[in-house]
């Protein structure tokens, strides 16, 4: 280590840290303009992009919606000859469902370890001090993560939704036809990059309130595929309902809108999975606001 | 250099020699020739039944260093996390140069504090850390290597800050709160756990800063070195300013008479030991048998 860090006798201050009281500031460190929120989002774009599980969560994000894609797609085709004339009409009428609806919702683990890990560990870790005392006020600081994590958790999934798309459209061409140019096709594909994305700024909310990485994930997931699946469980229509507005299963934003057996239609659904965002950002925000780091 | 020189600048003195405000434009405060100081009035903090700050009042002038003593559990830490609005206060305020932390409009420009040896994600290298945190304030990256020069961690800047020595992780937090050049620094602890190299070389910088017209705020249990470090001390038990004054001073006025006129003045440093605790034995919270 010693070699690492020279000896103090060897690293006088230089002249970068000048005399504040004789000679002015050093010249590179006063800002180049009024910081704002631009520079905020750069040091938050800077923060995600310099660490190894922004890198491995998006991977398997990309792995595991491709992979359940052609997993889904393929097990619905091979059964083909053995389905009835009902269920063959629902899937035609709803071919992005299949393609994409199994893939977010295995797709989404990995977005929502990102999100909440992306601020609870700066709890975890301490950093959450340097990045306030950088910008004490913390509203710009909530959102500017925020932006930056949505932003980035959007654009990979739309990387990821036009393989998917190709992939699973070549696979069921078979049976059925599929178009980019197709509006309710290609309101699939950006639905899922939406879907991505707000369910990342669900976690990330989470992980505003939790804090704890650990736990704020286990709870994301319980609240991603345990709650909704109890809700099933409630008899009739209650339960359909309420299971159905969790924001997990608004991954009928990507379907057709025609399926019988979605309770909300993509509509709803993307109303829903907004409203859900919106009420957890600001139960984030209210606490990131109130509670000391 | 030659990036930074290529930078639209003003000249930050006028022709008399002058420090002159900072460049102003679209909604940047014209603060003045900064100040340099800290000042609490009548802080408080409670944590229910505890009052950790109980209505400190004290200014840190520029030009020296300012010792901050006190027991385990005085409240030193809470101080400075309140100076440093990352707590809010139950009473009282809190300023740097006048403004409180939470309204400066580039706060890393005008103090730079060090409460924790490690605040920064083990994962992220030490020049990406600092990086992060010179962008939000709008900092040239140049700003970031000449940091990661001044503490000498340019081997190790490229590495996972994860990875750093406790005294690396010590130099990487010493840059942080330098990266905006403030005329105020705050540090909590600085040398603990150093070896002697690195205490004399956090001395050193200490003095410096202080020399150059800073106001250097630094707390510790070392009384060794706070007695040939700090000019003046601030002393508090149980969240209560117990004095302040300067640190020779002090010394002298909580020092038994006899011994201290026995004492060589060259030796006088090593009885701020004695004299501290005097001072702090009724506000021994945490002792022993
Ligand atoms: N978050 C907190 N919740 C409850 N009590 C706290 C909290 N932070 C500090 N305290 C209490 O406030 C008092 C002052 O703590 P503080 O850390 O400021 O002391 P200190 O002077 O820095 O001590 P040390 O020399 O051990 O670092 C202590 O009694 C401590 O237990
Ligand atoms: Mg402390």
């Amino acid at each position: 280590m010693t070699t690492a860090v020279p000896t103090s006798t060897a690293s006088p201050m230089s002249l970068a840290t000048s005399s504040l009281a004789r000679e002015g500031r050093a010249p590179a460190a006063r800002p180049t303009h009024v910081p704002g929120r631009a520079d905020l989002l750069r040091g938050e774009w800077t923060k995600i992009r310099s660490v190894r599980s922004t890198t491995w969560s998006l991977l398997a994000m990309a792995v595991a919606s491709l992979a359940l894609t052609t997993i889904a797609t393929s097990l619905f085709t091979a059964r083909w000859p053995h389905l009835d004339a009902a269920t063959r009409t629902q899937f035609r009428s709803d071919t992005v469902g299949l393609i994409f609806q199994p893939a977010a919702s295995f797709g989404q683990v990995a977005v929502c370890v990102l999100g909440v890990l992306f601020i609870s560990s700066e709890y975890s870790t301490g950093m959450i001090r340097s990045t306030m005392l950088a910008a004490p006020r913390r509203t710009p600081v909530l959102a500017a993560k925020a932006a930056v994590f949505a932003a980035l958790i959007f654009a990979v999934a739309e990387l990821v939704a036009l393989p998917c798309f190709f992939i699973g459209s070549a696979i069921t061409g078979k049976y059925a036809s599929t178009s980019i140019t197709n509006p309710t096709d290609l309101r699939a594909v950006v639905g899922f990059g939406v879907f991505m994305a707000l369910t990342g700024l669900i976690a990330l909310a989470v992980g505003t309130l939790v804090r704890h990485p650990a736990a704020g994930i286990s709870l994301v997931l319980a609240w991603q595929f345990v709650v909704p699946a109890v809700l099933s469980l409630l008899p009739g229509p209650l339960g359909e309902h309420l299971s159905g507005a969790m924001p997990a299963n608004t991954v009928v934003i990507m379907g057709s809108g025609h399926d019988a057996d979605n309770v909300f239609s993509p509509a709803q659904g993307l109303g829903l999975l907004v409203a859900w965002t919106v009420v957890l950002m600001a139960g984030a925000w209210f606490s990131i606001r109130r509670r000391d780091v | 250099m030659t990036s930074i020189n290529a930078l639209p600048r003003i000249d930050p003195r006028s022709p008399d020699g002058r420090l002159l405000p900072l460049p102003v434009s679209g909604g940047f405060p014209v603060t003045g020739e900064p100040s340099n100081t800290i000042a609490a009035a009548g802080l408080t903090k409670r944590y229910g039944d505890t009052v950790a700050v109980d209505g400190l009042t004290f200014t840190v002038s520029p030009g020296r260093v300012t010792g901050f003593l006190g027991p385990n559990g005085a409240g030193k830490s809470t101080t400075m996390r309140l100076l440093l609005g990352l707590e809010r206060s139950d009473a009282g305020s809190a300023t740097i140069n006048g403004v409180p932390y939470a309204d400066l409009p580039a706060p890393l420009t005008q103090v730079g504090a060090m409460l924790e040896a490690k605040a920064f994600h083990p994962g992220r290298s030490g020049r990406n850390h600092l990086l992060c945190l010179a962008q939000s304030h709008a900092l040239v990256p140049e700003r970031v290597d000449e940091v990661i020069d001044l503490v000498g961690l340019r081997g190790a800047a490229h590495r996972r800050a994860g990875t750093y020595s406790l005294g690396m992780a010590q130099r990487l937090g010493i840059a942080a709160a330098l990266l905006g050049d403030p005329g105020v620094v705050i540090l909590d602890e600085p040398v603990n756990g150093l070896d002697p190299e690195g205490v004399l070389w956090i001395r050193r910088l200490m003095k410096r800063l202080a020399a150059e017209g800073r106001a250097v705020l630094v707390s510790s249990h070392l009384m060794n070195e706070m007695a040939v470090t700090a000019d003046h001390l601030l002393v508090v038990g149980r969240g209560r300013l117990l004095s302040d004054c300067p640190t020779d001073e002090f010394i002298r006025r909580h020092t038994d008479p006899g011994i201290y006129a026995a004492t060589p003045a060259i030796a006088r440093p090593a009885l701020l030991e004695e004299a501290f605790l005097r001072v702090t034995a009724a506000s021994v919270e945490y002792a022993g048998q």
